[in-house]
């Protein structure tokens, strides 16, 4: 909107308005898309805690509030709005905005199809959010929509009505625009670095930014056809696909699904992922511990991504286990060894903790239990015990939603000041972090004891079980606590973006290129670009001296080397 | 650069105190966490081997949980920015470092893997063929569930094999056979007959488990009875029955998982294990209980509006009772008479077997689930009123067969006329509500 300012008088101020609009409703700059997403998915963030609200007060006593259709309303648009709606495309939001300025680019290399993406989605998302408006309500069936619940026939009792119809149109329309999305993100890495950006300088976030649109671009296709078979399930007449009236297999649904929402997953923790390498690097004033071997593990995570989609489905007996366990086991290889680079990037650094650092430190420890507890559903038989209760619950949303969210929150409170020039309170921003921090572990730690004890998801009532009421209660508690934390973040963001304390054009001291450039940026976002010899260009210009130094002292860096200049030659 | 450079003077004292918090709140959760995080007291022997898996990696986790987040906060805390233009060692890789902690991991996971791969085949392994086997074809439907009990094994047919061994001149009298004549339909379930050889036919069921059993030749296959069993507690406030199935403790038993439309899922907590019931496949899973009792169980793949209420209860009783309990149920074996025929009077014991038995239709009428529509009285709730229906058998029986409205159909080999008729007749002795659903047959 700076850019609006300049050359307008007074007269024009109601025009003014409608021109700002205009110019946001008809851009095609990556910055102005990118911030596009990231509010419109948080927008419908808020919606999906909403309802998390609402499942928690059902959930706080035994007995039922809501009817039984209400709730699986409710939790299945959750868990389809906070995925599709709200984790992959804030993802996407910040991989548009941040990645062409990490590389030195103008903008993205389609920009007009980038403009598409982000239409496509926001019209695929509120196809899926309005169906609750329509006769029987939205879909039902579940985020993971596994038939024949989805289907008319089939002696389903009660078939969901057209909002499931418009679910599955919803959701091919979000696939379109990440499939368009990720063919942007991977022309524009591979064609418009700037001079010196070479792969191998390409900061972490960009790197994450890579492999995640390989993941879209390889698995989304698959879901958008299981997606046209289910419709046709439902309108075709029959299509005998999923329906096992007309002769269908339901598992072929779920190993469809699956394949795209296994890696689905890692599409959503590794922009959280890139973010927290970043963040840490410059708090740290370190380089990131072990650049080459983070860039082989978020590869190797994607790579085995894609063959243990079958781990959702251990209790199905339609699966061959042992694969499946094994590669799932593998996992936690690169995952430990990114854990452990991070650690490392601290350690011996000149850390500090303003926001962005602590739900980067936030992050870890989440996505610790997160991976320590994906290790006991690798374990099939403790899988057999756990599946299907709310040890699953508690585990998916400490990785890839909670994990996830600190990830990009951190990125929010990092980027803030260069999107707005402004920053957001640090005060507030504490305030956010511990009761959100204190909120979600309360939430699902208590989930994870649940399911243990036998609670299965997705139930609106529960036996009246030793201590099951109390821990539900606590978790409610947990959840209105987190609610409250997202309520100051919200008053945080508005209030900074118009009244923030003003911000420089490189606040953090960053040393990746978005920093060299105002804030906020030229919409051809560089005046003039510095010269690239790592991956932190603008630490190397910064701190010249005492690199030289460094060099000077330790004859080439036989243990201490510095960063990336060395490794390349 | 204001906020940087209060953050960068940031009084030392205070970040202690919150990380010592952060530390103390760390190991309370923990704590608590690790005196709850024990599994139900497992009552199989499957679920004692997974549950031993389960402290295994729970002793893992905890150990690479504390010594991670012990790094964490020890780097965190250690290494604060002294002062603004601190400058720290440039440390951008390490490999030895780098190749301990990826390869201490491989390791760990390697040994879990094979661990639990042991642990998987012990779990899921079937019983062997000489072992005296109980077989229950559990049926799963929108929001209930029946149990039906093989005798002596499995089967719900009466299948005879005639002198002539040809395998196509098997004669069915209740099922049916399909052509080829490899498979014949028992229930919800395909069996093959493998072979037939002197006076002892093989048949092997098609899907999953590949058991085979042994049936004299000539001699019937008795039909599975019915027998599920509703207990007068529910343990949710509008699910007040719950249905029950009985199993012996010390046999291997062997659960036959169907379902009627969507998914679900057999879930004991206490067994530490659950399978899907997938319609249109059976799958199989195997429990030997180890302690007489009642233990709580419910679908665990959602299936819609009830799914919280599809609650059942696995009563495991010693070997002796459950052989009592059994054979109060049904004809000892080979002694079973054939189904009765429609204008049969003599087989049915029952006089009134064309009033149909008003006591046997209240338990079918539960153990089917036609409750969980129409209320506990047919008073009616999601579906209409049945409670005195205007409607005669025949219709009524029609409706069984090819519902009208949203109500699932009822195949006659699940619920054969006469049980139909028992059912009308304990409906015809409920009074009338006071408010009426209506629909067929309401007045």
């Amino acid at each position: 909107m700076a850019t609006m300012a300049g050359g307008q008088t007074r007269a024009y101020a109601g025009s003014r308005v409608w021109q700002a609009i205009l110019e946001w409703l008809t851009t095609v700059d990556h910055k102005k898309i990118g911030i596009m997403y990231i509010i419109s998915a948080g927008v419908f963030g808020l919606v999906g805690m909403a309802f998390s609200l609402v499942l928690r007060t059902e959930l706080a006593e035994t007995g039922t509030i809501l009817s039984g259709e209400t709730y699986n309303q409710l939790f299945t648009m959750h868990g389809s709005i906070m995925i599709f709606l709200f984790l992959l495309p804030i993802g996407a939001g910040f991989m548009n905005y941040a990645m062409p300025l990490q590389i030195g680019a103008l903008d993205m290399a389609f920009p007009r199809i980038n403009a598409l993406s982000f239409w496509i989605f926001l019209f695929g998302g509120v196809l899926i959010a309005s169906s609750f408006a329509f006769d029987g309500g939205s879909a039902y069936a579940g985020w993971t929509a596994y038939p024949p619940i989805t289907g008319n026939t089939g002696g389903n009792i009660e078939p969901p009505g057209v909002g499931m119809d418009m679910w599955l149109i919803g959701v091919i329309l979000l696939g379109q625009a990440s499939i368009f999305g990720s063919v942007n993100f991977l022309v524009t890495i591979f064609k418009l670095r700037a001079p010196g950006m070479t792969m191998w300088r390409l900061p972490l976030f960009t790197w994450t930014t890579l492999v995640t649109a390989l993941l879209i671009l390889l698995a989304t296709p698959v879901l958008a056809g299981a997606l046209i078979l289910s419709f046709v399930d439902r309108n075709g007449a029959g299509g005998a696909f999923f329906d096992p009236a007309n002769g269908g297999q339901p598992l072929l649904w779920q190993n469809l699904f699956w394949f795209y929402s296994h890696p689905a997953v890692y599409i959503m923790i590794l922009p959280a992922m890139g973010v927290v390498s970043e963040v840490i690097s410059v708090f740290s004033r370190k380089p990131v511990f072990g650049y080459r071997s983070m860039v082989l593990a978020l590869v190797g995570i994607g790579l085995l991504g894609f063959i243990v989609w079958a781990h959702h489905m251990f209790t199905t007996g339609g699966v061959f286990l042992p694969f499946f366990m094994g590669a799932t086991f593998l996992i936690a290889v690169p995952t430990g060894v990114k854990m452990f680079n991070w650690i490392a990037t601290m350690f011996r650094g000149s850390n500090i903790y303003p926001t962005a650092m602590l739900f980067s430190i936030g992050f870890l420890m989440l996505f610790l239990i997160g991976g320590i507890t994906g290790v006991f559903h690798a374990a099939v038989p403790v899988d057999f015990a756990l599946h299907d209760t709310y040890f699953v619950v508690g585990h998916f949303h400490y990785t890839m939603s909670i994990a996830a969210t600190f990830g990009l929150l951190a990125a929010c409170y990092f980027w803030f000041p260069k999107m707005f020039g402004r920053f957001m309170n640090e005060g507030l921003g504490k305030i956010h972090f511990w009761s959100l921090f204190i909120g979600v572990n309360i939430i699902f730690f208590t989930q994870l004891l649940l399911g243990l004890d036998g609670m299965p998801r997705r139930i609106n009532d529960y036996a009246d079980n030793p201590g099951w009421e109390l821990m539900n209660q606590i978790t409610t508690v947990g959840a209105f606590l987190a609610a409250a934390g997202m309520m100051v973040f919200l008053f945080n963001v508005v209030h900074s973006m118009f009244w923030g304390e003003k911000a420089s054009d490189d606040p953090w001291e960053g040393t990746t290129l978005e920093w060299a450039t105002t804030s906020p940026p030229p919409p051809h976002n560089f005046d003039e670009l510095p010269e690239v010899r790592s991956e932190r260009p603008l630490f190397d210009r910064r701190w010249a001296a005492q690199l030289a130094e460094d060099d000077h002292h330790h004859g080439g860096g036989a243990k201490t080397p510095s960063p990336a200049a060395k490794r390349e030659d | 650069m204001p906020s940087l450079t209060k953050l960068c003077h940031a009084p030392g004292r205070r970040a202690l105190l919150v990380l010592l918090f952060a530390a103390t709140l760390l190991v309370l959760t923990a704590g608590v966490a690790g005196a709850q995080a024990v599994p139900p007291k497992a009552v199989t022997t499957q679920g004692e081997d997974t549950r031993d898996l389960y402290f295994l990696v729970f002793g893992i986790g905890v150990a690479v949980f504390v010594i991670v987040e012990i790094m964490i906060l020890w780097v965190v805390f250690r290494y604060r920015r002294k002062s603004a233009d601190e400058f720290p060692p440039q440390i951008a890789h390490n490999n030895p470092a780098e190749f301990t902690w990826t390869f201490i991991p491989l390791v760990i996971v390697l040994v879990l893997f094979g661990i639990s791969f042991v642990v998987l085949e012990d779990v899921t392994e079937a019983a062997s063929d000489d072992e005296d086997v109980v077989a229950v074809d559990v049926l799963g439907q929108q929001w209930a569930w029946a149990f039906n009990y093989g005798v002596p094994v499995e089967a719900t047919v009466e299948i005879t094999v005639p002198d002539s061994a040809e395998v196509d001149k098997i004669f069915v009298t209740n099922g049916s056979v399909f052509r080829p004549f490899a498979t014949i339909r028992i229930g919800v379930e395909h069996m093959r007959i493998q072979d037939i050889e002197g006076d002892v036919l093989t048949v092997e069921r098609a899907v999953n488990g590949t058991v085979t059993q042994r049936h004299p030749r000539g001699a019937p296959i008795d039909r599975v009875f019915n027998g599920t069993e509703i207990l007068e507690e529910g343990r949710l406030q509008d699910a007040p029955r719950t249905p029950l199935v009985t199993v012996p403790v010390g046999r291997m038993v062997r659960f036959n998982l169907a379902s009627q439309d969507v998914l679900h899922a057999f879930y004991t907590p206490q067994f530490l294990t659950k399978l899907d019931a997938v319609p249109g496949r059976v799958q199989t899973l195997w429990v030997r209980v180890t302690k007489a009792g009642d233990y709580a169980s419910q679908c665990a793949e959602f299936c819609g509006r009830d799914h919280a209420r599809m609650i059942f209860t696995v009563r495991a009783l010693p070997a002796d009772e459950y052989d009592d309990w059994f054979a109060g149920k049904i004809p000892p074996l080979g002694d079973a008479p054939p189904p009765p025929a429609d204008d049969d009077e003599d087989d049915q014991s029952a006089a009134d077997s064309s009033q149909g038995d008003a006591a046997n239709g209240q338990r079918l009428f539960f153990a089917n689930g036609c409750n969980v529509c129409h209320g506990d009285t047919g008073q009616g709730g999601i579906g209409p009123t049945i409670a005195s229906t205007n409607l005669n058998l025949d219709q009524v029986i029609g409706q069984y067969r090819s519902p009208r409205a949203a109500m699932p159909v009822f195949p006659a080999d699940r619920v054969p006329d006469e049980d139909v008729a028992d059912i009308y007749a304990w409906l015809q002795t409920q009074p009338l509500p006071d408010v009426i659903v209506p629909g067929e047959g309401t007045p």
